[in-house]
């Protein structure tokens, strides 16, 4: 699979939270080889189905992966004199918007600038605080009264940014938060495809994560599988990030340890990685992982829920930062922890 | 509407104890209602069956309201309490409150009785006591504010208009509803104000096709307000984003079509805090579409909440409109 390639296309394609609906048929058409069967339900989850290729005999099982598809972005609150004042749509780092360039999806798509202030302008105190979120502006460059006709309230704004390629498998761009996620379930189904695996396999690219794990809780609600595997971001080795806060780069994906895993799926995914030498590293998260897995985990009457991260540099900002190695490593694993599942396993972890 | 609104703000209905005002509401409901039944959380559902073929519609608007907790009485007689809710410390010193069986109590600081209270460690219930022994109030007994409402020209005040005024609008569209193909579900709801928790179970027992909550939303029209695109008497407001959820982009769609197909103004919606039922029925079971219909609302969670009592007869209108015909966005 050319992950470069998908990440180009995932990446530039636009998804904010609640709008994820044009963004799905890319992702549709990432899933369709290696998928038996799409839906999307109420909450806009694109569900891909791929059956189990090996007999069933008894119960039939199935295991959900869940990789968001949905960005960061900003909603129009404002429209005054001209230019749109907005507010965040998930967790937007306001210190970086000063100078970007947005698109503002008003009646229709216009180009638009966070503009600043001069420096030439600012006194000594103004360097050293960030500008708060309400003296941000933007400009699309039209008059007062066609940006009245032309923008409302409620119009989404998302970041613009070009995919660009760094040396030695990195890429940068915006949305990898979780388009890597995303592009590591295709990389899972395309593995699949050439393995046998005995359980039904939904992989959900699942929407409004950013804004609270909302697709996540109701796909698992609406598919109750057997267990789940959330696939996100993590913290990549970065400067300005303590060791023990992050992960290493292009060393594999992060195995989760915490209460938000089964401890019997943490340790079927590493033995996993350890058979087949796929790389991955531990990443201990004492609490709430802040991924879809915390929703999965407790769906209906519970689901063994396993975590993992990809490492990634300067998240929620236009310019993240992956390995696409890592993607491979994160699909290829569980492409092998799924063509291992059994009613052994099932058994041990109570189902 | 006048005096179902008064009646309504006026009724006492802390957070968990909101009975009062479902019997007030069942009884006007009664007469056009095909079903009304009281779920084991409180919340009142009233359903007005549809002639067929429509959808199931889940209308959310809740009941409770913000209030105190007593937790503790001195050997004086003086009240402390907690809040229920999102009580706000500045209304504090000076205000009246008021308990389910009529008892009412002074609130008063006395860190700082012109400044007011730091904390509302600092605060404590008057209610003529001298000892525990002949407190009217016991620890555990719940308080709403004392305020009636009132007319400020086109407007209107009170306690608890956050979300009485909800349920207003929702039982007066029940009693103008004309036939329809939709099943609508009218739910007056319980503990909104301490995490939308009553919607939460009523739409999974519920199960609904679409939902909207009808609240209260915040406001940008007064002189130091914070920049918010809402005003009042500019109609109600069509939300498509709060402190909780997204509204879902059909409903939102949909809403519009209907405020324009009635001639309705409204307002668009984005809230920076702040959330409602919508964010609880949203995830409910596999998921609902859900949108919320707001009425712009001055001083929310004060003493003397501020509607305009144009936008309250056209959010009415807009219910109207939006139940009674077939819903497609």
């Amino acid at each position: 699979m050319d992950i470069v390639g998908l990440m180009r296309t995932l990446s530039s394609a636009t998804g904010i939270s609640g709008y994820e609906c044009a963004l799905a048929e890319s992702v549709r058409q990432a899933f369709q080889p290696f998928a038996d069967e799409f839906s999307v339900d109420t909450l806009g989850n694109l569900i891909a189905l791929k059956r189990a290729t090996r007999p069933v005999a008894g119960v039939r099982r199935s295991i959900m992966l869940a990789g968001h598809m949905d960005e960061i972005g900003m909603i129009v609150k404002e429209v005054k004199d001209g230019y749109l004042r907005a507010t965040d749509v998930g967790g937007i780092d306001f210190r970086t918007l000063l100078g970007q360039e947005v698109v503002v999806h008003g009646v229709r798509d216009l180009p638009g600038v966070i503009g600043a202030r001069p420096p030439h302008v600012l006194a000594a105190t103004d360097y050293e605080k960030p500008v708060p979120w309400d003296q941000f502006f933007i400009d699309i460059g039209l008059p007062a009264d066609q940006v009245s006709e032309l923008v409302h309230v409620g119009d989404l704004v998302s970041l613009r940014r070009e995919f660009i390629e760094l040396a030695e498998g990195h890429v940068s761009g915006k949305a990898f938060d979780d388009r890597a996620g995303v592009a590591s379930l295709a990389v899972c189904l395309e593995q699949l495809s050439s393995l046998q695996h005995s359980w039904d396999v939904y992989a959900i690219a699942t929407t409004q994560e950013e804004t609270g794990l909302k697709g996540a809780t109701t796909a698992a609600y609406g598919i109750n599988p057997d267990i789940g595997i959330a696939v996100d971001v993590g913290f990549g080795a970065q400067s300005g990030v303590a060791e023990h806060e992050s992960i290493r780069m292009n060393a594999g994906p992060a195995i989760a340890i915490g209460p938000n895993v089964h401890p019997k799926m943490q340790a079927r995914l590493m033995a996993v990685g350890d058979l087949n030498e796929v790389p991955y590293q531990k990443e201990v998260i004492p609490g709430a992982s802040g991924t879809d897995g915390w929703a999965i985990q407790v769906a209906r009457a519970g689901i063994p829920t396993a975590v993992l991260s990809i490492p990634l540099r300067y998240m929620h900002t236009t310019v993240e930062t992956l390995n696409v190695k890592d993607i491979e490593r994160a699909g290829r694993l569980m492409a092998l922890f799924i063509s291992g599942l059994d009613e052994a396993f099932a058994a041990d972890l109570g189902l | 509407m006048k005096a179902l609104i008064k009646e309504l703000v006026e009724a006492f209905g802390p957070s968990g104890y909101e009975e009062q005002v479902a019997e007030l509401i069942r009884a006007k409901a009664q007469a056009v209602a095909d079903d009304i039944r009281t779920d084991n959380l409180g919340n009142l559902i009233v359903l007005k069956k549809g002639t067929g073929g429509g959808k199931r519609v889940m209308i959310s608007a809740h009941m409770d309201e913000i209030g105190l907790i007593v937790s503790y009485i001195d050997k004086k007689g003086f009240a402390r309490f907690n809040p229920v809710g999102g009580l706000p410390i500045s209304t504090m010193t000076g205000a009246r409150v008021r308990f389910a069986n009529g008892t009412v109590g002074v609130i008063y600081n006395e860190k700082d009785g012109w400044a007011g209270p730091g904390s509302l460690a600092d605060c404590y219930i008057d209610t003529g006591a001298t000892c525990p022994e002949d407190s009217p109030v016991q620890i555990g007994d719940v308080a709403c504010i004392n305020r009636p409402m009132e007319e400020l020209g086109p407007r209107l005040t009170s306690k608890a208009m956050d979300d009485r005024i909800g349920c207003a609008v929702a039982l007066q569209a029940l009693l103008e509803l004309p036939a329809s193909p939709n099943d609508v579900y009218f739910v007056f709801s319980v503990q909104e104000e301490v995490g939308c928790r009553g919607a939460m179970v009523a739409a999974f027992g519920i199960e609904p096709d679409v939902a909207v909550a009808v609240d209260v939303t915040s406001w940008g029209d007064t002189p130091q307000a914070k920049p918010m695109a809402i005003e009042l008497g500019k109609g109600p407001a069509i939300k498509v984003k709060d402190g909780g959820m997204l509204a879902h982009s059909g409903v939102k769609r949909w809403m519009v079509a209907s405020a324009e197909a009635a001639g309705v103004p409204y307002q668009l919606e984005v809230l920076i805090g702040g959330t409602t039922d919508a964010y609880t029925i949203q995830t409910a079971r596999a998921g609902v579409p859900t949108g919320c219909l707001s009425v712009p609302t001055r001083y929310v969670h004060s003493p003397s909440e501020v509607v305009d009592y144009n936008d309250v007869l056209n959010a009415t209108r807009l219910m109207v409109q939006m139940l009674a015909n077939p819903i497609s966005w």
